[in-house]
C-alpha cells in the first residue's frame, strides 16, 4: 500500500513527457469524411509505459504518428516535452523527431541498404557527425544484445527477431526521451516475440525512458503503467498499474 | 477467370498512371521519330519522281545531252527524216518572278502544246479540248498554279515578270495549271511554249530534253533511236535516272534512317523500364496468383496483352505525332537533298498507308521485345519464391551477369561484322547499334563493380549519409543499371556525332582553306546552253587579266558528260602554278603529273568518285564525245569534299579537243603582291552583270562552312531527339526508383532526415548516375566516332578523313550526362521529399 501511494504521488510530482489537448484527426476518402479521433486527450509522464490496445484500423499508428510529429491532427494539441507539435513547421519537427523520438516498427524498417551497424549510427550522424565514440557506442550497444558478430551484416541476412533486436537498438542509440514502439512483435512467433518485449521493457524502462507501445499482444498488458483501449474514437483506460 | 485476373492486374496499372504514360511515350516518341524520318525521307526523295512522271506522263524514255545540250534540229530530224513518233521536246530551268518583294524561284517548263496526248502529262490533262493552244499563239504567255498565284495576289491576265541570266522578261499568265493530284508540284512549276522557253533562258535553237514513249514491245524502236542520235547524245530509261538519283542518296538515306533507329531503340529501353516497373511492383500480386493456380502462361499472356494495349495506344499515338513532325523535318532534308545532290521543287509531306503500316508494326514490334524479358522474367520463378525480395535482388545479379555475356556476343558480332562486310553502309551502322547495345547491356555489370570500389573507398570516410547514395545505385540496379545504360547510349551517341562532325569540320575547313588559292572568285553561273554565254565569259575573262593589280588567273566549268550510259559531273580547270596548290592528292606523285595533265588524255578523280566507282590511279575512263568515245587516264585521286558522289577533273586544254566551249562557272583572280585588294574587288565588280557574284576568299571559306554546318542540321536535330527520350527514360527511371524507395524514404523521414537532406540524397544518387553514364559514354562515344568515320562515312560517302579530338566535346557530354540526370530526378526528389512520413511509411 505504501509503495502504491509513493509511486502515485512520484508520478505527480514528474512532469508529463507527453501532454494531448482534444485532440482530433479526421480524413476524406472517396468524397466521406472518416474520424479517427475525436475529442481525445492524455497525459502521459516521464517514464511512462503506455499500451495501446485496438482492432486494425483502430488508429494506434495514427496515434504514434501524431505524437512523433510525422502526421498533424485535425484539431487540437500535442505537447511532448512542453513543445507544441502543432506550432511546428514541417522541418521544426523533422529536427524534434531527430532528437527525441524513437520509433521502432512492426516491419522492422531497418534500412536494406545500410549494414547494422551503419543502420545504428545514421540516427546519430543526422545529429552529428560521427565519432569514434559513437562507433564505440554502437560496438556495445550490439554486444549488449548479443548481435556483435552481426555489425556487417546487412538486414536482410538476419531474422526478423534479430532484425527487432537491431530495430530497438537504433530507436535507442541516440538517446531519444520518447520510444514509439508500433506493434513490435506483430511480425514475430509468441518466444521471439516475448524476448523482443522483455528487451524493450528492460532497454526502455531500466533507463527511464517514456514508451508508447501500440499492440494487439495481451502479454504485454501486465508490465505497462497503464493500458488504454482505443473505442469509437477515444482512448478509454483498461489497466492502471501504477 | 480471365476477365478476373485483368481486372486485378489492370487495377494495378490505373494506380500508378504516370508509368503508363510513360511507357506510352516511350513507344509514342521512339516510333514518331522513326515514322517522321521515313515520311520526310521518302516524301523528298519521290518529289523527283513525282515532278518527272507529272511533267512528263507517261513517257518511258528521255534523249540528253551534256550540258551543252540538244540541238533543237535533232527532233525534226528524228520526227521528220526517221519517223519516229510519240516524242515530246522539253526546255526547262529556272527563273526568279519578281511579281512580288519576295523573291519566289520557280521551274520554268517549256512545252510543245501540240504533242500526242498519249503523253498524258498532268499539265496535258485540263487541255484536251485545245485550250492550251493559246499559249502558242499568244507569245510570252504562262500557266501557274491557281494556289499561288493567289499567294502573289495575281489574276489570269496580269502579268509575271521574271528575271533569267538574259535579263527581265515580262510574262502573262493565261490560265490556271490543271488541279489534279500534281497540284502540289506545279506549286512553283510555271509552264510557257518551248520558243518563249528558249527566249527567257537564251537557248535558243537548243532543247534540254526530248521525253519518248516507248512501249515494252517497241525494242525496234529503241534500236532505230539510237542509230539515229549523235554520238554524244544519250537515250536513257526515265526510270534509270529516277533509280541512279534515289541510288545517290541511298548512303544519306540510311543514316538518317539510322538515326531513326537510335531514337527508337532508346524509346524501347524507356518502353523495357516501364514495363519492368509494372512487373516488378506487381511480383507479390503475380505471387499471390501463382499460389492460387494461374499458370505462368497466363501470367504471360497476362502481361503481353497489357503490353499490346499500350503499344496500340503509343503506336497510334506516335504515327500521328510522325506526321507533324514529319512535316517539320520535311525542309530540313529537302535542303541537305537540295544542297548535296540535286534540286528538290516542293516540299510536300506524302503519306502512304505502307509507311504508316510500317510504322505500326514496328511499334507493335519494337514494345513486344522490350517487354518479353519482364514478361518472361515474372512468370519464371515458383510462386513462393517470387514473393522473396532476396531472391529478386539476386535474380537481378544473375541477370546483369547474363547481360555481360550477352554484351561480350553482341560486341564481338559488332566488330566481326565490321570486318566481314566490305563496303556495305547497312552492316556497317548495324553493327554500330550491335556494339551500342553490347555496352548497354556491359552498363549494369560495369556500374555495380564501379559502385563496389566507391563503396570501398568510402568505406574509410565514417559518415554513412556519404554511403546511401552509393549503396542505393548498386543495391536497386536492375533499375539504375537500365536508367544509366540508356543515358550512357543517348550521351555516347552525342559524343560520337560531335567527335565526328569535329573532325569532318575541321577536315572540311583545312581542304577548303587549301583549295582556295586565290584572292577573290568570280561566279559565272547561268544556263551554260545558251548561246552567248561562253563568248560574254571569255570577254570577260579578257577584261579581268587587263585589270591593275592582277597577276594571274584560273578557271573551272562545272558540267556534265557522258560516261557509258550515264552522265557524270566534270570539272574543267585551267590551273595556273598557284592554284595547283589547291589539290591535296591522296598518294604522292611524281613531278611530271601536271604536264600529263594539261596535255594527255587524262583525269584526275575525286576520293568520292572513285569510291564509288570503284576506280584507280591507272584505270580509264571512257567518255562520249561527237567523235564516238574516248579514253582518258586517270593518273590522280584527290581529295574533295564538295559532294558525296565525287566528279572527274579534267584540263581544259583536253577538254577543248572534244566538247563544245560553255564558257566558265568560275574564275580565279590572283592578284599581285601588294595590290589593293579591296580596290580590286570594286573593280571586278564594275565588269560583272547583275546575277554575276565576286567573292573574297574569306568569303567563301565563311559561306563553305555555313553550308556544311547546315547539312548537319538534320543529324542534330535527330541527335537532340533521341537524346530527348533518353531524358524522358531516365526521368521514367527515376521516378520508378523513388516510387520503390518510398517506404524506406519515409523510414528516413521518420528519423528525423529532413525534406532538403532527401532531396540532396537523391540529387547525389542521380548526379552520380548521370556520371557513370557520362564516364561510359566517353568510350563508348570515342568507338562510336572511330567508326562513324573510318566505317559508316568511308563506306557512305568514300570520304577519309582525320580523328580529330576535341576534348571540349568529351567535356560537355559528361555534363549532358550529369545535369539530364540531375535534371531528371528533380521531380522525383521533390515528389518524395515532400510526401507525408506518415503516408510514406504505409507504404507497401
Amino acid at each position: 500500500m505504501l509503495y502504491k501511494l509513493q509511486t502515485i504521488f512520484l508520478n505527480m510530482i514528474k512532469k508529463p513527457a507527453i501532454e494531448i489537448f482534444q485532440l482530433s484527426k479526421d480524413y476524406l476518402e472517396s468524397g466521406q469524411q472518416h474520424v479517427i479521433f475525436k475529442d481525445l486527450t492524455l497525459s502521459v509522464t516521464e517514464g511512462e509505459f503506455i499500451v495501446l490496445l485496438g482492432r486494425s484500423g483502430s488508429g494506434k499508428s495514427t496515434l504514434l504518428n501524431l505524437i512523433s510529429g510525422l502526421d498533424q491532427p485535425s484539431v487540437g494539441d500535442i505537447l511532448v516535452n512542453d513543445i507544441n507539435l502543432c506550432g511546428l513547421t514541417e522541418q521544426q519537427r523533422t529536427l524534434f523527431r531527430r532528437h527525441h523520438i524513437g520509433f521502432v516498427f512492426q516491419a522492422y524498417n531497418l534500412i536494406p541498404t545500410l549494414t547494422v551497424a551503419e543502420n545504428l549510427l545514421l540516427p546519430l550522424e543526422l545529429i552529428n557527425p560521427v565519432s569514434s565514440n559513437d562507433k564505440n557506442k554502437v560496438v556495445e550497444l550490439l554486444t549488449q544484445l548479443g548481435l556483435a558478430n552481426r555489425l556487417d551484416s546487412y538486414p536482410d541476412r538476419l531474422s526478423g527477431g534479430e532484425q527487432q533486436r537491431i530495430a530497438i537498438a537504433r530507436a535507442l542509440v541516440h538517446n531519444p526521451d520518447i520510444i514509439l514502439a508500433d506493434e513490435p512483435t506483430g511480425n514475430l512467433d509468441i518466444d521471439t516475440g516475448k524476448q523482443v518485449l522483455e528487451l524493450l521493457d528492460n532497454m526502455v524502462r531500466n533507463v527511464g525512458k517514456t514508451l508508447i507501445m501500440a499492440t494487439h499482444s495481451e502479454e504485454v498488458i501486465g508490465k505497462a503503467d497503464r493500458v488504454f483501449a482505443i473505442n469509437n474514437q477515444s482512448l478509454k483506460l483498461v489497466a492502471d498499474n501504477r | 477467370m480471365r476477365r478476373l485476373l485483368k481486372k486485378a492486374s489492370r487495377n494495378f496499372l490505373y494506380l500508378h498512371p504516370w508509368q503508363l504514360v510513360l511507357a506510352i511515350l516511350g513507344i509514342t516518341l521512339g516510333v514518331a521519330v522513326v515514322v517522321s524520318i521515313d515520311l520526310a525521307l521518302e516524301s523528298s526523295l519521290n518529289a523527283f519522281k513525282q515532278t518527272t512522271q507529272a511533267l512528263s506522263g507517261k513517257a518511258s524514255y528521255r534523249i540528253i545531252a551534256s550540258d551543252g545540250g540538244l540541238d533543237e534540229k535533232l527532233y525534226t530530224r528524228l520526227r521528220v527524216i526517221h519517223g519516229i513518233q510519240n516524242l515530246s521536246p522539253v526546255v526547262n530551268g529556272y527563273v526568279d518572278s519578281t511579281a512580288t518583294t519576295t523573291n519566289n524561284t520557280f521551274r520554268l517548263y517549256g512545252i510543245d502544246p501540240l504533242i500526242e496526248n498519249s503523253f498524258q502529262s498532268a499539265w496535258q490533262q485540263q487541255y484536251e479540248d485545245g485550250d492550251s493552244l493559246s499559249i502558242m499563239t499568244e507569245p510570252n504567255t504562262v500557266l501557274i498554279s491557281r494556289q499561288t498565284a493567289q499567294k502573289m495576289q495575281l489574276q489570269i491576265g496580269d502579268p509575271f515578270p521574271v528575271t533569267t541570266d538574259t535579263g527581265l522578261h515580262v510574262l502573262k499568265i493565261i490560265d490556271w495549271l490543271p488541279e489534279n493530284d500534281a497540284g502540289e508540284l506545279f506549286k512553283h512549276l510555271i509552264i510557257t511554249d518551248i520558243a518563249t522557253a528558249q527566249e527567257i533562258l537564251g537557248l535558243v535553237g537548243k532543247l534540254s530534253a526530248i521525253d519518248v514513249l516507248i512501249t515494252d514491245v517497241q525494242t525496234a524502236k529503241i534500236q532505230r533511236i539510237r542509230e539515229a542520235l549523235p554520238a554524244d547524245v544519250l537515250l536513257m530509261p526515265l526510270n534509270n535516272q529516277i533509280e541512279s538519283l534515289r541510288h545517290m542518296t541511298q548512303a544519306f538515306s540510311i543514316n538518317l534512317t539510322a538515326l531513326g533507329m537510335l531514337s527508337l531503340l532508346v524509346g524501347m529501353f524507356l518502353i523495357y523500364n516501364s514495363m519492368t516497373f509494372l512487373v516488378l511492383q506487381r511480383r507479390r500480386l503475380i505471387g499471390s496468383l501463382r499460389s492460387i493456380g494461374v499458370t505462368r502462361q497466363q501470367i504471360f499472356r497476362l502481361i503481353i496483352g497489357e503490353a499490346l494495349l499500350l503499344a496500340l495506344i503509343g503506336t497510334v499515338l506516335g504515327i500521328v505525332l510522325g506526321i507533324i513532325l514529319g512535316k517539320n523535318l520535311l525542309p530540313l532534308i529537302s535542303g541537305t537533298i537540295n544542297a548535296i545532290y540535286y534540286p528538290v521543287d516542293h516540299s510536300a509531306l506524302i503519306v502512304t498507308p505502307v509507311q504508316i503500316a510500317t510504322g505500326f508494326l514496328m511499334g507493335i514490334a519494337a514494345t513486344l521485345l522490350a517487354v518479353l524479358a519482364p514478361a518472361w522474367e515474372a512468370t519464371r520463378q515458383s510462386p513462393h519464391r517470387v514473393l522473396i525480395r532476396s531472391e529478386l535482388e539476386s535474380g537481378v545479379r544473375r541477370l546483369i551477369q547474363s547481360a555481360a555475356m550477352l554484351a561480350v556476343l553482341f560486341i564481338i558480332a559488332g566488330l566481326s561484322l565490321i570486318m566481314l562486310t566490305g563496303n556495305n553502309v547497312t552492316l556497317g551502322l548495324i553493327s554500330i547499334f550491335l556494339m551500342l547495345l553490347g555496352f548497354a547491356l556491359l552498363t549494369p555489370l560495369l556500374t555495380f563493380v564501379l559502385m563496389t570500389m566507391l563503396e570501398g573507398g568510402l568505406s574509410r570516410s565514417s559518415s554513412v549519409l556519404a554511403r546511401i547514395p552509393v549503396r542505393m545505385v548498386k543495391s536497386e540496379i536492375s533499375r539504375t543499371g537500365c536508367a544509366i545504360a540508356t543515358l550512357m547510349i543517348a550521351v555516347a551517341a552525342a559524343i560520337g556525332m560531335d567527335l565526328m562532325i569535329g573532325s569532318f569540320r575541321m577536315t572540311v575547313s583545312e581542304w577548303v582553306q587549301a583549295s582556295l588559292q586565290a584572292d577573290m572568285y568570280v561566279n559565272l553561273s547561268g544556263n551554260m546552253q545558251a548561246a552567248n554565254k561562253s563568248a560574254a565569259d571569255h570577254l570577260l575573262k579578257q577584261k579581268l587579266a587587263q585589270l591593275d593589280g592582277v597577276e594571274m588567273l584560273s578557271s573551272v566549268l562545272r558540267t556534265r558528260l557522258i560516261r557509258g550510259d550515264t552522265p557524270s559531273k566534270i570539272s574543267v580547270f585551267e590551273i595556273n602554278t598557284r592554284s595547283r596548290q589547291g589539290f591535296i592528292f591522296k598518294r604522292s606523285l611524281n613531278s611530271e603529273v601536271w604536264e600529263t595533265f594539261n596535255r594527255q588524255n587524262s583525269v584526275f578523280v575525286t576520293e568520292p568518285y572513285a569510291y564509288h566507282q570503284g576506280i584507280e590511279i591507272g584505270d580509264s575512263i571512257k567518255l562520249r564525245t561527237a567523235q564516238g568515245e574516248q579514253s582518258f587516264k586517270v593518273i590522280a585521286i584527290y581529295a574533295d569534299y564538295s559532294g558525296d558522289q565525287g566528279h572527274i577533273a579534267m584540263s581544259r586544254n583536253i577538254y577543248q579537243r572534244y566538247w563544245p566551249d560553255l564558257g566558265y562557272s568560275g574564275i580565279g583572280v590572283y592578284a599581285e603582291q601588294g595590290s589593293n585588294v579591296v580596290q580590286l574587288e570594286a573593280d571586278i565588280k564594275q565588269l560583272l552583270k547583275p546575277y554575276q557574284t565576286v567573292r573574297s576568299e574569306q568569303v567563301i571559306y565563311k559561306v563553305s562552312m555555313q553550308m556544311f554546318e547546315h547539312t548537319f542540321k538534320i543529324t542534330e536535330t535527330l541527335r537532340w531527339l533521341a537524346a530527348i527520350i533518353a531524358f524522358v527514360g531516365v526521368f521514367s527511371a527515376l521516378m520508378a526508383i523513388q516510387f520503390e524507395r518510398t517506404r524506406q524514404l519515409g523510414i528516413l523521414r521518420a528519423m528525423g532526415m529532413t525534406p532538403g537532406q532527401l532531396s540532396r540524397l537523391i540529387s547525389i544518387e542521380t548526379g552520380l548516375m548521370g556520371l557513370i553514364a557520362g564516364l561510359f559514354a566517353i568510350p563508348v562515344g570515342f568507338i562510336m566516332a572511330y567508326l562513324l568515320i573510318f566505317v559508316v562515312y568511308l563506306r557512305s560517302f568514300g570520304w577519309t578523313m582525320a580523328f580529330h579530338f576535341d576534348l571540349s566535346v568529351i567535356f560537355q557530354g559528361l555534363l549532358l550526362a550529369i545535369i539530364s540526370a540531375l535534371l531528371a530526378g528533380v521531380l522525383p526528389a521533390l515528389k518524395m521529399a515532400h510526401t507525408k512520413p506518415a503516408d510514406a511509411l504505409r507504404a507497401e
